[in-house]
């Protein structure tokens, strides 16, 4: 997982140019593992770490859950739940939006939904 | 027919008129400071997070579901408005008029009376837009209102449990109605055609900085200028046979996560913060309007400030009065393309 190393370490040093807080043994401390593991890890030699590691990665150098996770070829574990517990309603969603634009999917996200009055 | 949409809810009366359409927003604002004093409009820092009840079916509370309608997260303290906006109808370069009935748990925001579908045109207790862009809270004095501050139900502060005695509902309430078709062609004639509406106002903000119980209610809180107008038409003129009506719950923004899985808002500014980065405040006059007396009801309610003195807590954290200083006036009844002269 080469890219997900590369992009938190140019993300981490990216931040570090201004901020001493960014360096690699402070952000390793503040994620809880061991310097010579987020060096590993940023040049490829080690798996990204587990998901709540990346969260909390995502956390201190202000990038997106999903976006980490997905570099690091994971799915968080609210999606997955979300999937397994609807696998047919997903799976065919997904399928039609995959190669839909992003604008498109916007359009989707954004439908009008009817509001049920209800009694009181 | 009730549509939920981007965070607003849209009130359409196909049957009536295919374009009678309103737009109802709830906007997040900064508290203004519950300290005596009256204060202008604060700014809108754009719309709360609006969902379904029905979606969230599984965690939300029965009573929710029996109420239908949608939700939306609020700090305990954190203040909101509701924004109106009239669907604009080109062939007759006018905004389609309602009347409009909002109550927050059941105690009318206009009259303090309890909730009924009815509309009530002698001690009016609605609303009409596009004359009425905004209500920011209880109308407790003609010109001024108290602004909508969110307060666990239960806790004593909110209109509906200081009038009734009751925590029973919560949430905000909603009942539209459009004008009669014949009314709205014969008041506003076929006109040539022309682009583009200018009578939208918007003092909306768009900001960078921009074990609890679920169910919020709201209480009165500081003292805002605000007029809430008489209603400029015929009682006849209103279609009473059309009407929908919306339950709106206020969830405690710390149950949020919970219900939706989706974080809340963060905490809006406080006006002292505001004030100090120098942003606007608002002011609006229509010089054209008659505002309504205030209600009596809800003059006599405890402010939250004043009722947590009562009861020795401190239910607003950081209250401190301020002086705001860059107040924009905006002003109704400019015709499109008018420019407005303004005061230097």
């Amino acid at each position: 997982m080469k890219s997900f190393g590369t992009y938190v370490r140019k993300q981490r040093e990216r931040l570090r140019a201004g901020d001493p807080e960014y360096s690699l043994r402070k952000v390793a401390a503040r994620i809880g593992v061991a310097p010579s593991f987020l060096s590993n890890v940023e040049r490829g030699q080690e798996s990204p770490p587990s998901e709540p590691k990346i969260h909390a990665l995502a956390s201190v150098l202000g990038e997106d859950p999903d976006v980490l996770l997905a570099l690091a070829g994971k799915i968080s574990t609210d999606l997955q739940q979300a999937i397994c517990h609807r696998p047919q309603v997903f799976a065919r969603l997904i399928r039609e939006l995959k190669d839909l634009p992003d604008h498109a999917v916007e359009q989707v996200e954004q439908a009008a939904r009817q509001v049920r009055e209800g009694q009181w | 027919m009730i549509e939920l949409q981007r965070d607003a809810l849209t009130f359409s009366f196909p049957d009536v008129h295919p374009e009678a359409r309103l737009s109802i927003d709830f906007q997040r604002t900064l508290r203004i400071p519950d300290d005596g004093d009256d204060y202008p409009l604060p700014p809108g820092l754009g719309r709360f997070p609006t969902r379904l009840v029905d979606d969230f079916s599984k965690e939300v509370p029965r009573t929710w579901l029996q109420h239908g309608g949608v939700m939306l997260p609020m700090y305990q303290s954190e203040a909101l408005w509701l924004n109106f906006e009239c669907g604009w109808v080109e062939m007759h370069r006018a905004q389609y008029p309602f009347a409009v009935k909002i109550a927050a748990g059941k105690i009318n925001a206009v009259s303090g009376d309890a909730w009924s579908d009815r509309l009530q045109r002698r001690s009016q207790d609605y609303m009409v837009a596009p004359e009425q862009p905004w209500l920011d809270g209880f109308c407790v004095e003609k010109g001024f209102i108290r602004q909508f501050v969110a307060m666990p139900l239960g806790s004593g502060y909110s209109a509906e449990e200081q009038l009734t005695g009751e925590a029973e509902f919560g949430g905000l309430q909603v009942i539209v109605y459009p004008m009669k078709r014949e009314v709205f062609e014969r008041r506003f004639p076929k006109r040539p055609e022309r682009i583009g509406d200018a009578s939208a106002l918007y003092r909306h903000m768009d900001m960078a900085v921009c074990g609890a119980a679920a169910d919020m209610a709201l209480a009165p809180g500081g003292r805002m200028h605000q007029e809430i107008y008489e209603d400029p038409f015929s009682f006849d003129d209103w279609d009473r046979e059309h009407t929908s009506r919306c339950f709106v719950h206020l969830a405690n923004s710390l149950v949020w996560r919970a219900i939706t899985g989706s974080d809340p808002p963060s905490v809006p500014p406080t006006a002292k913060e505001y004030k100090k980065a120098g942003l606007p405040w608002y002011d609006y006059y229509d010089d054209k309007a008659v505002a309504l007396g205030g209600s009596k009801k809800l003059d006599g309610l405890d402010s939250v400030a004043v009722m947590g003195e009562k009861k020795g807590d401190v239910p607003l954290p950081e209250n401190e009065s301020v002086t705001p200083e860059n107040i924009v006036n905006l002003r109704r009844g400019l015709n499109p393309g008018q420019v407005r002269e303004g005061s230097f």
